[in-house]
Formats: C-alpha cells, structure tokens, sequence
C-alpha cells in the first residue's frame, strides 16, 4: 500500500518539487542577472555619455553631419546620448542572452546559439547601414551642390533622389547579409530601380520635352549664357 | 630640388651656370600668344638689363600645340627695340616639361627650382597668353628687386570696374583685412620676386595641394607678405589676355583661391590676429589711362542663382552661418530687379563666417567651397548693379569702402575663428 502511495503521490510530487525548485533557481537567477545587468547597462550609458561629452564627441557628429538628423529623431538629445543609448542597448543584449544562457533549457540554448553565429552577419548589416548613410549624405549634397550650381530648378528633388535611391541599396545589401527575403528584396529592388530609370526617362523625354531639346542643344552649341557673359572672376 | 627639375636639364643649367635674372613662363597650349610674351620678355632683358646675365624659361604642361617649339624658336627683331646698349651676354632659353600635379602651381615650382639652381638674383613670372604684355613689365616687375631690394612685387592693372570680381569682393580685401597690406591685385599671375623668396617657397611643403594648380598666385603673395619679405607692387597699365579661369567653373576657382586663402589663414593664424588697419605697399612705374576690354554681365542670371541657392541649400548654410547673416540672405532674396542688393557688413559676414567653417571643419570643404558660388553670384549681381553707372574712380573708391569693412569686423572673424562657428555668438549683429 505504501509503495502505491509513494509511486502515486510521493514520487510525481518529488518530482514536480524538484522541477519546480529548478524553474525557480533558474527564474531568480535571470532575474538577478537582469536586474543586475540593467543596473550595469545604466551604468555604462552615465559613464560612456560623459566620457563621450569629454571628447567633444557631439562636435565630431556635427562636422560629420550626424548631428542633426540625430536630433531630428527627438529620442536622443544628442549624439553622446545616442552613442550612450546604443552602447547601453548593446550591454542589454549581452545580458539577456546571459540570463537566457543561464535559463538553461533547451529552446533559450538554441535560441542563443543561433543568435551567437548571427551575430556577424548583424554586425556587417549594421556597418553596410552605417556607410550607406554616411555615402548617401555625401552624394546627396554634393549632387544638391552640382545642380544648384548648374541652376537646375528640381536640385533638391534630384539630390533626394539619390540620397533615397542610395540608402535604398545599402538596406537592399544589409537586408540580403541577414538573409531576410533575399530573392523577393532582390526582385522588388531591381523593380523598383527598373521603374525608377524609366518613370525618369518618360518624364524628362515627355514630361519636359523642352527642358530636354534646350540641354541637348546646350551641349551641342555651348551654353547661351556663356556666350553672352564674359566676365572674368579673378 | 633634384626631383623637381628633370633630369636632361641639370646638363643645361650647367653649362650656363648663374644668371642674375631669371623670366618664367608658364604654358600650356599657348602657342597663339607665347610668342608674343617670349619677345617682350626678350626685348625688356635687352633693353632694360643689358648687363645682367639672364635667362628665360618656359615651363610647359605638356602642350600639344606646339607651344614649347614656338618659344625656342620665337626671334626677336633688335633692330625695332632702338636698343642703346648692346648685350655682352646672349640671353639664354629654356623650355622644359614641369613634373607633378598638373598646373601653374607646378610650373612655378620648376622655375623656383631653377632660379634656386642657377643663383638668380631676381625672377619675374608672367602669363603666357598675354596680349598687353610689353618689355617695360619686365622692368617694372624685376627692377625694384634689383635695384631697390624688394623681394616680391605684384602687378597693378587698370581693369574694368566689372573685371577680377572675386579679387574685388574677397581676395584684395581679405588680403588687405588679414595681412595689413595694400597689395591691389594680389592673384594678378604676373609677379617679381628676389632668388631668396624663390628658395623659401621651394622649401614649402604645399606642392600637392591646390597650391600646386591655381591657388599659387595668391599663395605666393600672401606668403611673402606673411613670412615679412618686403613687397611693393608696380603699375603694368592694363592687362588683356585670354579668358581662361582655373578649372573653367567657378566651383574649381573658389575651391583652389578662396580655399588657399582659408588655408594661409591656418598656417599664418599668429601673423593675421595682432593685426589691426592697413598700410599701403611702396608703387612703382608710372599711372596712365587706358581703354580697358568692355565685359558683358547677365545680372538677372545672377540673381535667380543666388535666389536658388539660398532656398535650396537653406540646411546646408543653416550648419555653419550664423542666425542673423542667414536671415540678411533670405531677406536679400525678396528684393528683386534694380533693388536686389547685399549689403557690405552682410557680405563680410557671410566671407568670415565662411573661412571659420572652414577652420573648424564644420562641412566638408569642398563642398563648403561650392556653397559659397550662389552667395558670391549674389554679390556680385549687387555690386554691378550698384556701380553700374559710376565711373571707374568712384568704383574703385566703392572697393576701398568694402575694404574698411572688412577691416572694421576683424574682430568679429577673430571672435568666431577662435569659437566654434554655426552657433550664434553672444556679440553677432545683425547684418
């Protein structure tokens, strides 16, 4: 009667006791590492913004023509406190993928071990996103200066164009690091590139007929206002 | 000094071994009118300098019109020269191919080399497509460094009141502003200069820069007046020659003149701040009337620039100018036709606050270089149609006036220079 008991009652009880008492441990432990690990991320956020205002690094993201459009976002007050945010997300990244790790079942196993070996591939994307702001900036102002210089009426929309058209193809690539949709991405880019080139085409050849045989005549016989203004700057 | 000069050369130069007087001409496909240039350079050594041993030098781009044939071959016709004097020393000829980056810059640099090489007492440098050109340049540009040991004169010409507008807008007055000194035409590209300024600019590590290209002759200037060589400047009467400005767009002329002057600003930033007013430089030949080539001005193309740029590279400005010389633009581009004016202090602001972006990198600088076209076309749209009626006396008077205002807002350049640009400062007024 008593080894029933104990087969029935005392053994499954032991069992879901000890089972609970592990999913307890390992709830506390993630518990304690994310409140320890949030107090950590702050940490590093105070210490990384002040060291970053140091450095004068606000100043460095202005010349390089961050600062504004960090600005813009009215989530960071400035490009320290981005620099300081994304550094605390990175802390925070860490620390969860710990407290997984240290959760220690086999789903939050794989789930960290898939992230480990993805994290590459997410760094590269982050780095192709970076360099395609940086360059699509660049060739946005200075297609905007060229145009303005040439007097072209739609320099803004041109100079947005290609910043658009820029930054579209380093989401394209970064999108295609990370594997996500690769062969609709490609597909719907070169679409939509395709588009882009014949929408101009179309537009400039019947849309501005006229802007079109001027330039054309101006690149054939050289340009009206150069012949009718001589004057030497220097 | 042995990389600058080509190899074939250092046989040449042996054999005619120290000259007093060095003439150099820099070239590239000018065989239409260097010829004209090495005659006059040849006449004024023959009747100015009969005594002094002398050399011209062709420093050639690579020419494929046959430029350098046309120098070597060009003769003079003593007999029309009514020469008194009689040389005791054939007057030598060089033409030779310049290494390094290609342009003026690099050509001058073979000659400075040369002049270094051959001991040359004194150098003088004029353009080769001059059509004004006379043998009395020759005098007026060496004499004074021979004989009264100046080390650098610059040219003085009669121009139209429309011609050198950048030189009348920025580089003279900035010139004048920063450095103390008078000198009129200060990237006139015709100049004289002693062997021992020649040596010191051959020692300057600038020869990869936009130095190298157009920006030498406001270069050579500045430096000299920067470094203390005694400077003076000789009256030419005027100067014709063929249009043809750097990189033939504006964008390549602000980036290789204006973006030197900038840069001279860095290097020589001890030298400019303690500086306070003007001084003229010592003139020298004689002032006489002269037509001057009329030049034609589309103002309205001019306006609608400035209009445009101001509108669309409105965030562009807004990252470096400061709130109130943004604001005098966009007012400007609400006056229009005959009223369209940017006024003086507006200007001096906008050239200021200009060369301390520069300084502090606030913008990429080519691109800054760029941005600065639109407000320049501006200005000068407003200054022809200010002048348009005036004679050249009072035109020039109307520089000088632009002149003291610049003087008068050092202050300002030295407050923003030292700050960081693009914030509005506490002593900033409005233009």
């Amino acid at each position: 009667m008593q080894g029933l008991l104990e087969r029935a009652f005392l053994v499954p009880f032991e069992r879901l006791r000890e089972q609970l008492a592990s999913v307890v441990e390992a709830t506390l432990t993630v518990v304690v590492i994310l409140v320890v690990g949030g107090l950590l991320a702050w940490t590093v956020r105070q210490v990384l913004f002040r060291l970053l205002k140091t450095l004068q690094f606000d100043r460095l993201a202005e010349s390089m023509g961050f600062a504004r459009t960090i600005e813009r976002t009215q989530i960071f007050r400035s490009a320290s406190d981005f620099g300081a945010r994304v550094a605390q997300g990175f802390v925070w990244l860490i620390i969860v993928l710990f407290a997984l790790n240290a959760a220690n079942t086999q789903m939050t196993d794989s789930l960290v071990a898939r992230f480990v070996n993805y994290v590459p591939d997410i760094l590269t994307a982050a780095l192709v996103l970076l360099l395609g702001s940086v360059i699509s900036r660049f060739l946005g102002r200075s297609v905007l200066l060229a145009a303005v210089n040439a007097q072209w009426a739609g320099a803004r929309l041109l100079a947005g164009g290609v910043r658009v058209l820029v930054m579209m193809l380093a989401v394209v690539i970064a999108l295609e690091q990370l594997q996500i949709g690769r062969t609709a991405l490609l597909t719907a880019f070169a679409i939509l590139f395709g588009g882009i080139v014949v929408a101009g085409a179309i537009a400039f050849g019947l849309g501005a007929r006229d802007l079109a045989r001027e330039w054309l005549q101006s690149k054939m016989k050289g340009r009206e206002t150069e012949e009718e203004e001589v004057l030497r700057h220097l | 000094m042995e990389r600058v000069l080509p190899e074939e050369l250092h046989g040449r130069l042996k054999e005619i071994g120290d000259v007093e007087l060095l003439v150099g001409i820099p070239s590239y496909n000018n065989a239409r009118t260097i010829g004209q240039v090495v005659r006059a350079a040849a006449a004024g050594l023959e009747k100015y300098f009969p005594n002094r041993k002398s050399l011209i030098v062709n420093s050639d781009g690579g020419s494929k019109d046959g430029t350098r044939e046309v120098v070597l071959s060009t003769e003079l016709d003593h007999d029309s020269l009514l020469l008194v004097a009689h040389r005791v020393n054939p007057i030598h000829r060089i033409s030779t191919p310049y290494h390094g980056v290609p342009g003026k810059g690099s050509a001058f640099r073979t000659i400075f080399a040369m002049a270094k090489q051959l001991n040359a007492k004194a150098c003088v440098v004029v353009d080769s497509d001059l059509r004004s050109i006379t043998p009395h340049w020759i005098e007026l540009l060496a004499g004074p460094v021979l004989e009264r040991e100046f080390d650098y004169i610059a040219p003085y010409y009669l121009r139209h009141k429309y011609d050198g507008t950048i030189t009348n807008g920025i580089i003279y007055p900035m010139t004048r502003a920063l450095f103390g000194k008078r000198v009129r035409q200060p990237i006139g590209g015709d100049f004289g200069f002693s062997g021992r300024l020649a040596a010191c600019y051959l020692e300057k590590n600038v020869w990869e820069s936009d130095v190298a290209r157009f920006g030498i002759d406001i270069w050579m200037t500045l430096t000299a007046i920067a470094e203390g060589f005694r400077v003076g400047q000789s009256y030419l009467g005027a100067k014709l020659h063929d249009a043809k400005d750097p990189g033939g767009d504006l964008t390549s002329m602000f980036r290789q003149v204006v973006g030197s002057v900038f840069s001279l600003m860095e290097n020589y930033e001890n030298k400019w701040q303690p500086l306070t007013g003007s001084e003229p430089v010592p003139m020298f030949g004689f002032p006489f009337e002269v037509g001057v080539e009329p030049i034609q001005v589309n103002v309205e193309r001019m306006t609608k620039a400035f209009t445009q740029g101001v509108k669309d590279l409105r965030e562009i400005y807004a990252s470096f100018l400061s709130p109130a010389t943004l604001a005098g633009l966009e007012e400007a581009t609400r006056l229009s036709g005959d009223a369209f004016r940017l006024p003086d202090q507006l200007w001096v602001h906008v050239i200021y606050e200009y060369a301390s972006a520069f300084h502090h990198r606030k913008l990429d600088r080519d691109h800054l270089m760029q941005s600065l076209v639109p407000l320049y076309l501006g200005r000068t749209a407003s200054f022809v149609l200010e002048v348009r009626e005036s004679p050249a006396l009072e035109v020039e008077e109307r520089i000088e006036k632009l002149c003291g205002v610049f003087e008068l807002e050092k202050p300002y350049l030295i407050e923003r220079w030292g700050t960081r640009a693009g914030k509005e400062s506490p002593h900033a007024r409005t233009a």
